[in-house]
């Protein structure tokens, strides 16, 4: 459906969608992919919406798109976006999306296949029965309202004050899980009401917590660096800032298609409604953002500390024995104020990742010491059947401004999954290579269907060749609980 | 619940809707119940107690509202632990809407997806033969 969209290969992972595809465009498109990605790719519309990003003011060198980009709303999936502040640069709430900070973190432990392979069951029935999931799921850390306005300003630093979780979970947190610049009352009522019942849940859809076993080694080096080695296993957390996240975007959304108006604004598609980051609403919205951004890291923080009880149980040992420490946690879908030299100068821009994630190379100020030498660990999920990945940030990534790919993308639609998966031969599939797959509706299952995704194997070697980011590890299930 | 006034349209990543009306007021009941069609399921009753709330909303052309109407049930149903099964529509304009709507409690379903919002991409309200034709897209 994007056939009419122009490509000129610039080399075999990189294709640019040329400024003088669209009246209004400032600057080109960039999607790095190789040709038989950009067959899945052309399947839908995420190109159209990649030129559509490159109408926003201030945008900076590219709209760009990683490998597993897919068609999403606004937005494609898989887009960044950097707008120069003082330029005029804009904010657009489409450029984050609904689930604000949807992001994923991986905890290591030092068991081995072996010592987990006949409690598997256990394990995920477990883990399954003590995370809340689902729809609207309420979690049974439940906090007033003064504690939620806590969360959104101090987002995982509560959670540990609480005793869910370490101090030096904070170090291995994006922004130490805490972006500063909240405002708490930038929030609505009608958002706080309905993220009061959802801290610590893990909610549905693509969310999921994984068991999983690392099968591939890539960078021996790197993998000392992180302590891992083949057979080890990991736990890995999908989950955003649910309901609260949701109402924020809508409420800001809602705001900012006035915006179009009154900054005499023009975007292709009102999902692209957005505000200069120098303006009331713009400033507005991104203090309202980081505290649903917040709300997430503390929400995952929480998820991850359920997960450490449920393991201190099945192995009757405590979660510190089984070496169970979180590697890092990274946000996927978010804005942020970042400083990048553009043409000489230095520049503040407002870095859009609509499913995508940082990519900070090794020796950049941001991280923290303990990943000075490696780079940022950028965590790959895949889909349910196929494998998770460890990267790092590289050097390389600065082109994209320090982001890279942040999934394996949809290839399927809901629906269509639906109607071309059976649920039965799906379990009984995933069975046979060893995955144990527990979640609380069939429907989440057979929507996920590994072949619904492409295959995140093949994304990935995009990023790596691409030199964005570099594979570290590679993982596959063992045990799925899903929303 | 009525017989189904909607169609799923195919997206990668999220649903697209599409509905009829004859009017105005038809499409944006049938693009409401839509929703919670999508969405949960009616399982015996737990709770036979029924929730009345005055809905109102603006939007500076009738897409705008369309999807504003959309978000503010999807946003009340969740706050609440609600799923509306009866809207009636008491005022309606291109840019205004005031309806009562009527909902059950959550538990009375078994929930199959979570519809986060309507969004404004490839939003589309068309005058047809029938009446009014219109076009969403949901992020599930």
């Amino acid at each position: 459906m994007s056939e009419n969209v122009p490509l000129e290969k610039i080399d075999d992972f990189r294709w640019r969608i040329p400024k003088s595809y669209k009246p209004g465009m400032r600057v080109p498109g960039l999607i790095y992919a190789d040709e038989k990605l950009l067959k899945d790719i052309y399947q839908d519309k995420a190109l159209e919406q990649v030129a559509n990003v490159a109408f926003l003011p201030g945008i900076v060198n590219y709209s760009l798109a990683m490998p597993d980009i897919h068609w999403g709303y606004g937005f494609p999936i898989g887009g960044v976006a950097a707008t120069d502040i003082a330029a005029g640069g804009v904010v657009s709430p489409g450029g984050v999306g609904f689930d604000i900070n949807c992001g994923v973190r991986m905890v290591k432990t030092n068991l081995m296949f072996d010592d987990i392979k006949d409690k598997i069951k256990d394990l995920v029935y477990a883990l399954f029965s003590r995370i809340p999931t689902g729809v609207g799921s309420k979690g049974d850390i439940r906090v007033s309202e003064k504690e939620e306005k806590e969360i959104l300003v101090k987002g995982s630093k509560w959670a540990v004050s609480k005793g869910y979780g370490v101090a030096e979970d904070l170090e291995y947190t994006e922004d130490n899980g805490a972006i500063e610049g909240t405002d708490p009352d930038a929030v609505s009522e009608r958002a706080y009401e309905r993220g009061r019942a959802q801290s610590g849940t893990l909610g549905s859809g693509n969310h999921f917590l994984e068991v999983q076993v690392i099968d591939q080694l890539f960078d021996s080096r790197l993998c000392d660096e992180f302590g891992l080695t083949l057979g080890q296993v990991a736990l890995m957390i999908h989950s955003g800032s649910r309901g609260l996240g949701y109402q924020i975007c809508e409420d800001y959304l809602k705001n900012m298609v006035a915006c179009l108006q009154k900054y005499n604004i023009s975007v292709p598609d009102r999902q692209l409604a957005c505000a200069p980051v120098n303006s009331p609403e713009g400033q507005t919205y991104l203090s309202a953002m980081r505290c649903a951004a917040n709300y997430a890291w503390a929400n995952r923080q929480c998820l991850m500390h359920l997960a450490r009880l449920v393991f201190e149980e099945v192995f009757a040992t405590s979660w510190q024995k089984l070496g169970m420490q979180l590697i890092y946690d990274v946000a996927h879908n978010i804005a942020k104020i970042e400083t990048y030299i553009i043409d000489g100068k230095e520049k503040k821009l407002c870095v859009h990742r609509k499913g995508a994630t940082r990519s900070l190379p090794p020796g950049h100020p941001a991280l923290p010491s303990k990943y000075k030498n490696t780079g940022q660990p950028v965590i790959i999920p895949g889909d349910m059947g196929r494998n998770s990945y460890l990267l790092v940030g590289a050097e390389k990534a600065q082109e994209t401004f320090y982001s890279t790919c942040h999934g394996a993308g949809r290839v399927k639609s809901r629906t269509l999954s639906t109607r071309t998966t059976n649920l039965n031969a799906l379990l009984k599939e995933l069975e046979s290579k060893g995955i144990i797959v527990k979640a609380s509706g069939r429907e989440t299952i057979v929507e996920e269907a590994p072949q619904a995704y492409k295959d995140v194997n093949d994304v990935v070697s995009i990023v790596h060749n691409a030199a964005i980011a570099k594979r570290v590890c590679r993982m596959r299930p063992v045990g799925v609980i899903k929303g | 619940m009525p017989e189904k006034n909607f169609e799923i349209l195919e997206h990668t990543a999220d649903l697209g809707i599409r509905v009829k009306g004859r009017d105005i007021k038809e499409l944006f009941i049938n693009a409401a119940l839509a929703l919670f069609q999508i969405a949960a399921e009616k399982l015996p009753a737990v709770s036979e107690e029924k929730h009345e709330i005055i809905v109102n909303q603006t939007g500076s052309d009738m897409e705008e509202l369309l999807v504003n109407w959309l978000n503010e049930l999807l946003s009340l149903s969740s706050a609440e632990g609600l799923i509306f099964e009866k809207i009636q529509v008491h005022n309606i304009s291109d840019k205004s809407i005031e309806a009562l709507v009527t909902g059950s409690d959550i538990r009375n379903y078994k929930v199959n997806c979570e519809i986060k919002a309507a969004t404004y991409h490839g939003l589309k309200v068309e005058k047809d033969r029938f009446g009014l034709t219109a076009e969403v897209i949901l992020d599930v």
